[in-house]
């Protein structure tokens, strides 16, 4: 379960002090798939780093899994980020220089696993997005679609609890789009918590829970994503 | 560790790598060479000389009016020089080891034309010259004080005894398994020498001769412009007695005293070459090498600007900072690994032929090890800090629209 509680998030710089969040509070409970949605510059993403322990909080109180996040140090939150959270970005951010094997190796080399149970979580996680042939091609040689897949299937391999994805359909056309929103429903059936930040209610609205951010707090969390865009 | 996906990256993206390498295989090939140029050179400055180098004075006496008596000179020069306190001994000779200018002959075992003779330095000599040198001898006698002539331009005859050195008397006799002295040697081609004496060890003046071991001296002195007076002190004694000697010396104006130098000095002119060619070598190979160590900052840095995203991704993906510099030292070490061993190769080929063509002392077998390990080091030492800034990248770049 991922609780957080009045956090804030102020970037500061020697003349701009930036509330990117204000007394954020949000419950998201586990195998639930939450859409985060909001005007750009309201906190979307912040609250995705946050989440994603990519970034520290400046206030307020953020427990993951029962674990009170701010008091890791850096080792102990990459620790979590490679265990318990896989990462979905808009731009694939597939390493260019490594084949679709050695991508999708990445987070479990980080993991300590050794090399035959790697392997098969290799193949698994890229047979589960429909890539299983393609494991010695580059990314430049796959269609954005098939990236994003191969994205996905790097971020289960290390069967996460939370898979967070920042506008994980940004970059594709819409039949690609639908096609990952369909794995990403299908992923979350198997009991993965999926929180996803989009600036498409359309797709938003395929999720279970809505979640509507302005001004860096969350402005309705009640699933009515007409009204809160309508406000 | 991630080798395998490192190695695999790297050769995907080889171009900016194997310049680095080649740099790195230059740097190796030319500091090898030039640390083994310069161990030859230190060396062959290492030798001895054979001689109480740290106490010993020489100078030149010039005899400048008409009708001086310049044997009755040196006699008196030479007493007074032994009588000084302070002073061990004294002599006056063509030349001394290091000097760089000198007499020298070539000896046979057998007399005639036909046989070709061992080259050796002349040092025309007293009965004092083995105490002055302080060198030691280690067979046979020394010259007796009635043995010894001056030495007669008209007449050119040489003298009947000789003491040589244990090097000359192996290359002229290299099957005897006794003594060699009382065996006669001829110079000149056909003048006997008989050798009365072996010294263990005194150079000849030219530091760069092939037979640098070889010395003979003769019981004969000369009288000429050439003379120079070689003074042995006490040890601690030679500084302060040099303005004395010199004062002591300029009471006779009928002569000038000039060239006034210590062995140590003789010996710093002797090697200064090569003390220079050391001097520039190691310029060039730390020059090459701080070049070399910016050229792997340039390119790690480079490296880790142009991948800021990717350092993000992975620390999104649970690389911890410690991972990341790992990740950055690993490539740097695979890439000047590949330059190092390259370079090595190079260096011995290169060095192979040095030998063949310049004769240079072939490679120690530690050489190419260290200068290894020290490229290995600069390598590292180098990347750390572009490294260091890779794994402060925060891993929220991940998900920054950059």
């Amino acid at each position: 379960m991922l609780q957080m509680k009045n956090v804030s998030k102020v970037y500061r710089t020697d003349t701009v002090e930036t509330h990117a969040l204000r007394e954020f509070s949000l419950t998201v409970e586990e195998g639930e798939f939450v859409s985060v949605t909001g005007p750009s510059g309201s906190g979307k993403t912040t609250f995705l780093n946050i989440a994603g322990l990519l970034e520290e909080l400046t206030g307020g109180s953020y427990e993951l899994d029962g674990r009170d996040i701010s008091k890791l140090n850096d080792k102990e939150r990459s620790r979590v980020r490679n265990e318990k959270i896989g990462f979905i970005f808009q731009s694939f951010n597939l390493i260019p220089e490594l084949n679709i094997f050695d991508n999708v190796d990445v987070p479990l080399r980080y993991r300590r696993f050794d090399a035959a149970e790697r392997k098969k979580r290799i193949v698994d996680s890229l047979e589960m997005v429909g890539l299983a042939s393609r494991l010695q091609h580059m990314p430049a040689q796959l269609s954005g679609g098939q990236q994003q897949r191969v994205a996905i299937a790097r971020a289960l391999a290390g069967e996460p609890r939370f898979l967070l994805a920042d506008e994980p359909t940004g970059n594709l056309d819409s039949n690609m789009a639908d096609s990952v929103m369909q794995l990403l429903a299908d992923i979350n059936s198997t009991g993965t918590t999926i929180i996803m930040v989009t600036h498409e209610l359309t797709l938003a609205d395929r999720a279970r829970r809505n979640i509507f951010v302005r001004d860096g707090r969350v402005s309705d969390s009640a699933g009515n994503l007409q009204l809160a865009a309508a406000s | 560790m991630e080798l395998g996906p490192i190695w695999r990256a790297i050769l995907r993206n080889k171009g900016s790598y194997l310049l680095i390498a080649l740099q790195i295989a230059v740097t190796m090939a030319i500091m090898v060479n030039a640390i083994a140029i310069m161990q030859e050179r230190t060396t062959k400055m290492a030798r001895p000389s054979g001689t109480d180098e740290d106490n010993i004075i020489t100078l030149s006496s010039i005899p400048f009016a008409p009708d001086v008596d310049v044997r009755s000179m040196i006699d008196e020069d030479l007493a007074m020089l032994r009588s000084m306190a302070g002073v061990r001994d004294a002599f006056a000779s063509n030349s001394f080891p290091l000097r760089g200018g000198g007499w020298s002959m070539g000896l046979a075992t057998e007399p005639g034309a036909g046989h070709d003779g061992i080259g050796t330095a002349i040092y025309f000599s007293d009965e004092h010259a083995i105490e002055t040198f302080g060198t030691s001898l280690i067979d046979g006698r020394n010259f007796a004080h009635d043995e010894i002539s001056w030495n007669d331009e008209a007449v050119n005859k040489w003298p009947a005894t000789g003491i040589i050195t244990s090097a000359l008397a192996r290359e002229l006799f290299p099957d005897e398994q006794g003594t060699v002295v009382g065996k006669t040697v001829f110079i000149n081609e056909n003048d006997p020498v008989k050798i009365v004496g072996i010294l263990d060890r005194l150079q000849a003046p030219w530091d760069g001769w092939d037979h640098i071991e070889n010395a003979m001296l003769v019981p004969q002195r000369l009288d000429n412009e050439y003379m120079r007076y070689l003074i042995r002190t006490e040890p601690g004694a030679r500084d302060a007695l040099i303005p004395l000697i010199e004062e002591a010396l300029a009471k006779n104006k009928d002569r000038i005293i000039e060239d006034v130098r210590t062995m140590n000095e003789v010996r710093e002119r002797s090697y200064t070459g090569d003390a220079a060619m050391i001097k520039m070598l190691s310029f060039i190979v730390i020059l090459l090498t701080a070049i070399t160590g910016l050229g792997i900052v340039g390119l790690a840095s480079f490296s880790v600007s142009r991948r800021t995203r990717q350092i993000g991704v992975r620390r999104a993906l649970g690389a911890t900072r410690p991972a990341i510099l790992r990740y950055f030292m690993i490539e740097n070490f695979i890439v000047s690994s590949v330059g190092i061993l390259a370079g090595g190769i190079f260096a011995v080929a290169l060095n192979i032929f040095m030998v063949q063509a310049f004769s240079l002392t072939p490679l120690a077998w530690y050489v190419v090890p260290i200068a290894m390990i020290i490229l290995w080091l600069v390598g590292q030492v180098a990347v750390a800090g572009p490294a260091r800034r890779a794994s402060a990248i925060s891993p929220a770049i991940a998900t920054r629209s950059i």
